[in-house]
């Protein structure tokens, strides 16, 4: 038996070609272990069938980092040294018949061997051979010239205690990468096969519908919409309360008479105008003062008081509709007594009394008039200004630019 | 990622409570005859202010900033307007307590005094600075940086950090 060992491995070694075969030398991991004599066939049979493609073995999804390697390789070195598709028959069947005869060969080596490693392979032959599968792979790929099966068994059982360098397993190959069908994608702890053009095509389909994304109604859009409908309300209000206070200011100098002698006639007609007009007043002060605000960034006062010093005109603007709005809300007591003329005017209306409550009460409306109409002279010498917009257009996501798509390394 | 329809119908809430706001401290002097009137109007006013806040801070709440724990960087922006707001609401409840009980009995009176005066100027100023900074909140509050995680919220990040 020994001798017919020996024959045969003396034969296989002058028979080895120079460079291993593409799915021989894949294969030989697997015969090598120590698997049951029933399965070695059954494998062999289902490899004999495979690999002439060379492709259905990469549709092993639970394919190790190890398995991985040694098929990239293999693919990799398929073109560097295209294997004669005119390979005769014969050799074939001549190789075929001398790897059996290997298997046997070991199998009888195994029986024959030492006594104490045939029971260690005994009590761990479910646990080694896996371990041993696993991790040799690789060792296999690297050393490309090793045929000796009985040193490779020998190994075998010592290296499953010893732990094999990390780095060997996924050391990068040193020759050029050739492009491959089929890119490995992580999925839990695992690496499975997919083909490269699917998912070219999902992350294409994934750039489409980012795309389709960005160009949707965004919040930021929806406050940009908001604001500037605002703003339209804001300079209708600017312009409305400039007209309205010039007008209302008018309508007192006009009742009051001249030089002021027609207060009472003032009074009976304005008093059921004061309430509403000051209503309205407010109305249209909170509005512009919003809207001047908008154009200044009120927010950070630093700035806010940079812009005034600098007597910008929005700002300036801000600063007359606020002070308007103070004087305004100051008159409020006054525009209640006014209201209340007719029904309580010798108690709130003494005699003699209405000078001194009116003159004030005239001057202040005429100075939120003046006030009211300067600053939408300022708002409209630069409409466009506004910093809430400003703002607003400048919150927009800075996505990163996607990295450029080059081969991912296996 | 906050959804559009979902922050507009937000925004539409928030804006028709402010306008309903605006609305009240206009014209509720006007709608004195009746001081239930006033006393309901001024009720769903004050509700309508806490409201505000609490949506505003829900918001808040809502935001990746807020999530991954840069609540400084929202405090430093909206600070104003949550102090501004406790502000308002606090002037409001005091105003409208002392106006409802001077003319609960005869609503169609001359009731000022100079505290009250004061009060009500304090009160208006307050309300327009509050529309003013809860309408830049609300508009701000749309911004989409502030809902997910990109480069600009890292640099703030990193800012905080230091």
């Amino acid at each position: 038996m020994d001798s017919e060992n020996l024959k045969v491995k003396s034969t296989r070694r002058r028979e080895l070609p120079p460079l291993p075969q593409t799915s021989r030398g894949r294969t030989l991991p697997s015969l090598a272990s120590q698997d049951t004599v029933d399965e070695v066939p059954r494998s062999r049979r289902k490899k004999a069938k495979k690999d002439p493609d060379g492709t259905e073995d990469m549709e092993d999804t639970g394919m190790e980092m190890g398995g991985v390697a040694s098929r990239r390789q293999s693919v990799s070195q398929t073109p560097l040294t295209p294997e004669p598709q005119e390979v005769p028959a014969a050799r074939k069947k001549k190789k075929k018949k001398q790897q059996t005869l290997d298997l046997e060969g070991d199998q009888a080596g195994l029986v024959n061997g030492d006594a104490a490693d045939a029971a260690e392979q005994t009590t761990d032959a479910e646990e080694a051979p896996r371990k041993s599968r696993k991790k040799k792979k690789p060792k296999v790929v690297e050393t490309p010239y090793v045929n000796d099966l009985d040193v490779e068994e020998d190994d075998i059982i010592s290296d499953a205690q010893s732990p094999i360098p990390q780095h060997s397993l996924f050391s990068a190959p040193t020759g050029q990468s050739q492009p491959v069908g089929k890119m490995f994608v992580e999925h839990g702890r695992r690496f499975q096969a997919a083909d490269r053009i699917d998912k070219r095509m999902a992350s294409d389909q994934l750039d489409t519908n980012f795309m389709d994304i960005q160009s949707m109604w965004t919040t930021r859009d929806v406050s940009l919409k908001v604001h500037s409908g605002y703003r339209v309300i804001g300079l209708f209000a600017h312009g409305f309360l400039a007209g309205y206070a010039a007008w209302n200011v008018i309508v007192i100098y006009v009742l009051s008479g001249e030089q002021f002698s027609t207060l009472n006639n003032l009074l009976q007609q304005y008093h059921s105008l004061a309430y509403p007009s000051q209503s309205l007043l407010y109305l249209l002060l909170a509005l512009s003062t919003v809207s001047a605000f908008d154009r200044l960034n009120l927010a950070k006062a630093t700035i806010a008081m940079r812009s005034l010093l600098m007597l910008e005109p929005a700002a300036l603007a801000s600063l007359l509709y606020f002070a308007a709005l103070v004087l305004t809300l100051s008159q409020q007591m006054t525009s209640d007594r006014i209201n209340l003329y007719p029904s309580s005017n010798s108690t709130l209306w003494p005699p003699g009394s209405e000078h001194t409550t009116l003159y004030p009460w005239i001057g202040v409306n005429l100075a939120v008039t003046l006030m009211v109409g300067l600053a939408w002279a300022l708002i409209s010498t630069g409409p466009e200004t506004d910093y809430t917009e400003e703002f607003l257009l400048s919150m927009e996501v800075e996505y990163p630019k996607p990295p450029q798509k080059a081969d991912m390394p296996v | 990622m906050l959804q559009t329809n979902n922050y507009s119908l937000v925004l539409l809430i928030q804006l028709a409570l402010l306008t309903y706001d605006l609305f009240v401290n206009s014209f509720s002097e006007l709608l004195r005859a009746a001081p239930v009137v006033q006393l309901v109007l001024f009720i769903i006013q004050d509700i309508a202010i806490l409201f505000n806040v609490i949506i505003i801070l829900l918001m808040m709440f809502n935001t990746y900033v807020f999530q991954v724990g840069l609540v400084s960087l929202l405090l430093e922006r909206f600070r104003a307007l949550l102090m501004l707001s406790a502000l308002y609401l606090t002037l409001s409840i005091c105003l409208h307590c002392w106006v409802m009980n001077l003319r609960w009995m005869e609503s169609n009176r001359f009731v000022w005094t100079d505290g009250l005066q004061v009060l009500f100027v304090f009160q208006r100023l307050a309300a327009v600075l509050y529309y003013y900074f809860y309408k830049r909140t609300t508009e701000y509050l749309g911004d989409p940086r502030l809902y997910e995680d990109s480069p600009w919220l890292r640099d703030a990040f990193a800012r905080a950090r230091q």
